[in-house]
């Protein structure tokens, strides 16, 4: 993707975000009570106003991207494999989306230490020794300062349970 | 109170251990992170941030300080040993610290990046205690309008921070300021985007969203690209920087602080067009003009000076005005607001002996930046030998319990993942997160203001004119909005010069 195409696809964007605030967002979502004495005061005039700033710069994003010549260089870093990369990116969505579902029942320490271990995995470490130890090691050290230092309520979980 | 009194009050604010501890603690992480490629300074202050929350609040935000100040200077090391900046006001460094070292000067170099560092830090700091104080008795004068005007005035800061194209920083900002909408409304309490949730309805906690904003994209690209950091570091060489180096970049190293100075006061300037200021002036005045660029220590002098020059001046609008000065004091405030501080005016009143606390603690952070700059030179090489899949994952690992102890929520730990990949995909399309960042604290006071004013005239737009003040501040307005039209609208800038390799994100 070059400057042209970045700066026109960001501009439909913009345009489209714009549409979809104003149309749909701001109604249904923005509660407006029934006295409000000047339109300023209103909840959605800061909404609507932002909405409108939006396209706005929308346009001004498509126009300046249409003024420009085609076929620049592409503006991100190439790699080898983007299949690879791609799966990569996926893998560590897993990795979040899995840990918010068992943080509550495995609690933040362990759920820590396998987050950074599958996280290493997915980057495929030149070290494993070292990155293991760094997986137990930081979640325990994070782990006993804020919540014996801190003295934070650190979620436990269901199983095995630290001081 | 007199200014003795304010500062004896000061001095037994900061009169223990436990501050000094933190402040010298603050400067090695800030150098140490800046003088990692990619782990930038704003980064550091970011993670740091929620160590602070169980600090007394002048400790944890000189321990804040020490991290701005330390990641500042650590930055120039990467740039002099292998040519790429840890942050980008290091930028200007590169010019002739990357020739001295390819000549074996790496040392030299790097003694003068430090001694210019830490005198320009001195000067910023004097000029930090000199005006914000008297900054700070004139903005007591402000009302809604007033403050309305300021902050409308400083959003002007996104055009400073928005990289190559001003379209994309606007459509950043404006992202941020919608973002910043999330919540009950602040004069009728009624909802806005909250679908119902508890959890949004005291809106999008702010440290998620800087974390998630700077850290978590760092893990994504990693994750993209798990080879592209692979570099190679090269050793200091036997030189060392002499009196005589310094005493011939004396007047290049003053010169530099004070344009630093001068250009960090502005909301929204930053440290690496004060460099790139600093070093072509020093460059035109100096008699070895033809030696710039081609490995001169009186250059990476004034660089260095002058991005450093701006560190203590940032302050002078965040303390005296509440409005940060760049993305780091942006995410200071974030500190002052933890322990229940509103910088601005009236800190100058209610927490005077904080004001003077942290002005002592400053002043001491220059001579702790002198000894810790000093072992970190020399120590270097094993800072660059942490490998970076393992630091990726410390960072996520620190991230998810920095935000958590914000308010011991799992809920803002998705916000900062959720932050994370919007924070990602903007990188990959070249859209800046510092506006964002910045919109997102400052919206909520502009419209704050804005309808606090609007409620005092029943309605009536006239009273965000009435007075010199917001004239003035309209008239500032107009002319930096003229001024970025004329040169900003163009599209994005080409890409810069051949000297500089790219810059670690901001």
């Amino acid at each position: 993707m070059d400057n042209r195409q970045l700066q026109i696809r960001l501009g439909l964007g913009a345009i489209a975000l714009s549409l979809f605030l104003i149309l749909i967002a701001i109604p249904n979502w923005v509660s407006v009570p029934s006295n409000v004495p000047h339109i300023v005061l209103s909840p959605v005039f800061w909404p609507y106003t932002l909405a409108g700033l939006m396209g706005l710069t929308g346009l001004g994003l498509v126009a300046t991207g249409m003024s420009q010549t085609a076929g620049g260089p592409p503006l991100n870093e190439q790699i080898e494999d983007e299949k690879q990369g791609y799966l990569r990116l996926a893998a560590i969505a897993v990795i979040m989306v899995v840990a918010m579902a068992i943080m509550a029942k495995l609690g933040m320490v362990w759920t820590s230490m396998l987050m950074f271990m599958a996280t290493v995995l997915v980057l495929k470490t030149r070290y494993p020794i070292a990155a293991f130890i760094c997986a137990v090691a930081i979640p325990l050290v994070l782990y006993a300062f804020f919540a014996h230092v801190a003295g934070l309520a650190i979620p436990q979980g269901d199983f095995v349970r630290l001081p | 109170m007199t200014f003795l009194d304010s500062l004896m009050a000061g001095l037994s604010l900061v009169s223990n251990l436990e501050v000094f501890l933190a402040l010298g603690l603050g400067v090695a992480i800030g150098v140490i992170a800046g003088a990692i490629p990619g782990m930038s300074a704003t980064m550091a202050v970011a993670l740091t941030l929620p160590f602070t929350f169980s600090m007394q609040p002048v400790t944890g935000i000189l321990l804040l300080l020490g991290v701005y100040k330390g990641g500042i200077f650590g930055g120039s090391i990467p740039a002099i040993l292998i040519k790429t900046p840890g942050t980008p006001a290091s930028s200007a460094t590169v010019m002739d610290g990357y020739p001295m070292a390819e000549r074996g000067e790496a040392g030299r170099a790097l003694g003068m990046a430090l001694w210019a560092s830490c005198t320009a830090d001195l000067v910023s700091n004097l000029s930090l205690i000199l005006f914000a104080g008297w900054l700070a008795s004139f903005a007591l004068n402000f009302g809604p309008p007033e403050f309305f005007t300021l902050i409308l005035f400083s959003l002007t800061i996104i055009a400073g921070v928005s990289g190559e194209s001003l379209l994309r920083g606007a459509f950043s900002a404006l992202l941020g300021l919608l973002l910043a909408t999330v919540g009950l409304d602040l004069i009728y309490g009624t909802n806005r985007f909250t679908f119902g949730d508890p959890n949004m309805m005291g809106g999008l906690n702010f440290i998620a969203v800087l974390i998630g904003l700077f850290a978590i994209p760092e893990v994504l690209a990693m994750a993209w690209h798990p080879t592209g950091h692979l570099g190679k570091t090269r050793s200091l060489g036997k030189n060392k920087v002499t009196f005589a180096d310094y005493k011939k970049s004396f007047r290049s190293i003053l010169r530099g602080s004070f344009i630093g100075v001068f250009l960090g006061s502005i909301p929204g300037i930053g440290a690496a067009p004060a460099a790139f200021l600093s070093y072509s002036e020093a460059r035109r005045k100096s008699p070895n003009k033809a030696n710039f660029g081609k490995g001169e220590v009186e250059g990476v002098a004034a660089a260095e000076a002058g991005n450093n020059g701006v560190a203590g001046a940032t302050l002078i609008p965040l303390l005296a005005l509440g409005v940060p000065g760049d993305v780091i004091t942006a995410i200071i405030i974030g500190a002052f607001m933890v322990h229940g501080l509103q910088p601005g005016p009236m800190m100058f009143v209610v927490n005077v002996d904080l004001i003077y606390g942290l002005f002592i603690g400053l002043i001491v952070s220059s001579v702790f930046l002198l000894v810790i700059g000093s072992a970190a030179i020399r120590g270097f090489k094993y800072v660059a030998d942490i490998p970076r899949r393992i630091l990726i994952p410390t960072v996520l690992i620190l991230s998810i319990y920095g935000v958590f102890a914000v308010n011991n929520s799992v809920f803002d730990i998705g916000v900062m993942l959720v932050m994370g990949w919007v924070g990602y995909l903007m990188m990959r399309m070249h859209i800046p997160a510092p506006p964002f960042l910045i919109a997102f604290i400052l919206g909520p006071l502009l419209e704050d203001n804005f309808r606090q004013a609007m409620l005092m005239s029943g309605g009536s737009p006239v009273i965000l004119f009435r007075g010199p003040i917001t004239w003035f501040f309209w008239g500032l307005t107009a002319i930096t909005l003229y001024a970025i039209l004329r040169t900003g609208l163009r599209g994005p800038k080409p890409p810069d010069s051949d000297a500089v390799a790219s810059p670690a994100k901001n």
